[in-house]
């Protein structure tokens, strides 16, 4: 178990840069997700760690060790795929055992004490004598995990191991992979386009756009403070509301959204000048009464959406809202109705003008 | 006010078997309506009955009023999006929007206009020179459906247009098509099969289930007062809870038992005696939301332990997966909910759901609700 770091790395295929200038350390023990849109580059800074691509500059570390001349194999990665990697006509514990009994220096007791463990982690000790070939493909991939897990290489590397099981076994998989992750502490690059599976599964998350890591930190630090619009937007269902061209004067936020100017914690010094602002539509709360902090807000569109909650659309002057609230509130209110709205200062971003 | 499409008693076979059994549907001027279904549940096949691709073997299609049953595609006047959409790679965003146009001849003038409206409605004024492989995937999405809309009709027919879009494209198209239907004063007739992209979109809402459109209204009636089992598990994310059910007469009262727990129950007002309905097999639905965990028991709610499988985290709500005796129930808690609850995977937990909020099928339709018995 050992960190990695990456120093200045840059890869470019022909013109286009795929990541641009990445310097940034993975914990050891934990488990980091690199999250971001499709073709932000984590598939790519994924295969150079391990050894699959080369970087057009820059190092990478595992410990204090310079690994960019070493081979995939001589770097001791586990890897798990897309799509399940097990021997098929051999038996779920002979497929976790085969790994291990390539290496001589590990005695039999020690081996079957591995093999064990994972398998009471993952709950297939049921499953444990079959045939690999009777198993769904869920399962098989939790097979295909256990089997990368016990090996302890130094690092595991997943590249979206949920994506392509079925439905009904995603459940069992996360939950397996969940398992692993808090009781073998090893260190685990986990790449994922999926918010949920993210938030639900990392230590860190490494937020990446157009090549570049956005923001890295706990899943809440990202969720609940982006650091810039895109982890405002891209975190979030529906994301952030944001409102541009937002003056501040006199260290004070001029905004319709608001009854009077007001200081915002994350205003962090800024005195005088243009903001964008961004709020997540749950931390939005609406009422039928007047607060001190509320303004008058009107119901243009309203929608159920995830657990029998309402996503209401509200005007506010000239600016739209998206409030998630719970049901007991939403299924009183009705389009049309004139309503209050209160914007939380300590849920309220501040970010560069013009960037959403 | 006439509605402006309809259906009577509309079927389809394909062979032996019936892909579409009596459906009836009224859609009004300017409805966003919206037919919810799991795939091969019919909707492609209602699609081209719509716009005349097929014709029904049963029923009557009627659109502003007109028989178009038997009617050509071409005289239909619909405009259509299809599901899978295949731009033109050598012509301009601009050209593929307007290709409708230029094949009906329509004035260069007025495709001008025309394609520059729906463009900036969907977003894509600004890439109108590009071609296609210059866009993003979602952006096609956006230019196909911009050559679907660009007709000058009042009805549109949307052929799950989303499908395969990843969830943050999505999430901005969803809006920018309901602000496009509005905008647009038209009528939509959209269909899907993720029910949260149905209940943003829809002003009414229709299930189609195997072949049968088995409840219609709004999405709030569809997703509080269901009738069908079959809507109460397909409205709504995530999927309600069921648990197979027995009912039985005790003392001249209609009694519900579960696995994990038993109550009286309340019939709907609509049935008069219980005594046709028992012994019987019958199902106890109850939605995610109305899971508590580690509430205060009281004797208008039942309750069971359970175990934490997994805690997922969407940001603005939890999923939480339990295990209550061997059967996997699902639970939605608010952000500003789950903040005082400290709970862990593997963790034992006391779930308790309020009777009023237990529905109860009989053979698949609604009959009641689980209650305290001196309340029946």
């Amino acid at each position: 178990m050992v960190d990695i770091t990456v120093k200045n790395l840059t890869k470019k295929f022909g013109d286009f840069a795929a990541l641009r200038g990445l310097d940034l350390t993975f914990p050891a023990g934990q488990v980091t997700c690199l999250l971001g849109p499709s073709g932000c580059g984590k598939t790519t800074l994924m295969r150079i760690i391990a050894g699959l691509e080369t970087p057009t500059t820059g190092d990478i570390y595992f410990g204090s060790e310079r690994v960019n001349g070493l081979s995939t194999r001589q770097r001791n990665i586990g890897m798990v795929f897309q799509y399940p990697v097990v021997y098929r006509g051999i038996s779920v514990r002979q497929n976790i055992e085969l790994p291990l009994t390539e290496d001589r220096s590990l005695s039999k007791s020690e081996r079957m004490r591995r093999v064990e463990e994972v398998l009471d982690i993952l709950e297939m000790r049921d499953v444990a004598n079959l045939d690999v070939s009777e198993l769904d493909n869920g399962t098989r991939q939790k097979v295909a995990c256990a089997r990368e897990v016990a090996r302890r290489p130094k690092i595991i590397l997943f590249d979206e191991p949920i994506t392509n099981v079925d439905i009904n076994s995603k459940l069992q998989l996360k939950r397996g992979l969940k398992e692993l992750f808090i009781n073998l502490k090893q260190t685990v690059i986990y790449v994922t386009h999926d918010q949920t599976e993210a938030m639900t599964l990392a230590d860190q998350i490494a937020l990446m756009k157009d090549g570049l890591i956005t923001q890295m930190g706990s899943p809440r630090e990202v969720y609940d403070h982006p650091k810039d619009a895109f982890a405002g937007f891209f975190l979030g269902n529906p994301g952030m509301n944001f409102y541009e061209n937002i003056p501040v004067r006199q260290g004070e936020v001029i905004c319709d959204i608001f009854p009077s100017p007001v200081r915002l914690p994350s205003l962090n010094g800024i005195v005088d000048g243009i903001v964008a602002l961004g709020i997540r539509p749950e931390y939005v709360r609406v009422s039928t009464a007047q607060t001190p902090a509320s303004v008058r807000a009107k119901v243009v569109g309203s929608a159920i959406v995830t657990g029998g909650q309402y996503l209401l659309r509200l005007r506010v002057s000239s600016m739209t809202v998206r409030a998630k609230i719970s049901h007991t509130i939403g299924s009183t209110v009705r389009v049309g109705d004139e309503v209050w709205v209160e914007f939380p200062t300590e849920h309220v971003s501040v970010f560069a003008n013009n960037q959403a | 006010m006439d509605p402006i499409v309809k259906l009577d008693g509309v079927g389809k076979l394909y062979g032996r078997k019936h892909v579409l059994r009596n459906i009836t549907l009224t859609v009004w001027p300017g409805d966003f309506m919206v037919i919810l279904g799991m795939p091969t549940s019919g909707k492609s096949v209602l699609v081209r009955l719509l716009t005349g691709l097929e014709i029904p073997d049963s029923g009557c299609i009627f659109i502003r009023g007109q028989d178009v049953t038997t009617l050509p595609p071409g005289k239909r006047n619909l405009g259509y999006v299809p599901q899978s959409f295949a731009l033109y790679p050598h012509f301009s965003v601009f050209d593929n929007i307007a290709y409708p146009l230029t094949l009906a001849k329509v004035p260069k003038e007025k495709i001008l206009v025309e394609v520059r409206r729906v463009a900036e409605l969907l977003k894509i004024d600004q890439f109108l020179d590009r071609r296609p492989d210059q866009l993003s995937g979602g952006q096609k999405q956006r230019v196909a459906i911009a050559r679907g809309l660009v007709k000058n009709t009042e009805i549109f027919i949307l052929d799950d247009p989303l499908v395969g879009l990843d969830f943050k494209l999505r999430e901005r198209l969803i809006e920018d098509l309901r602000a496009t239907q509005e905008e647009l004063n038209v009528t939509f007739i959209y269909t899907t099969s993720e029910a949260v992209e149905a209940m943003q979109l829809a002003s009414q809402l229709a299930v189609l289930h195997a072949g049968e459109i088995i409840e219609a209204g709004s999405p709030d009636e569809l997703y509080h007062r269901p009738k069908r089992e079959e809507t109460m598990r397909c409205v709504g994310f995530p999927q309600a809870n069921f648990l197979d059910a027995e009912l039985k007469g005790h003392n001249g009262q209609l009694e519900l038992h579960t696995p994990l727990f038993s109550s009286s129950v309340r019939l709907a007002s609509h049935l008069q005696s219980n005594h046709t309905l028992v012994p019987a097999r019958a199902s106890a639905g109850f939605r995610p939301e109305h899971v508590m965990i580690n509430a205060p028991a009281s004797e208008h709610t039942v309750s069971f332990d359970a175990k934490v499988l997994l805690r997922e985290d969407l940001g603005g709500e939890e999923i939480v997966y339990l295990d209550a005796q061997g059967i996997q129930l699902t639970t939605v808690l608010r952000s500003d909910e789950k903040g005082a609850l400290s709970i862990n995977i593997d963790e034992r937990v006391t779930a308790s759901i309020r009777l009023e909020d237990i529905a109860i099928y009989l053979n698949r339709c609604y009959i009641g609700r689980a209650c305290v018995s001196h309340d029946c």
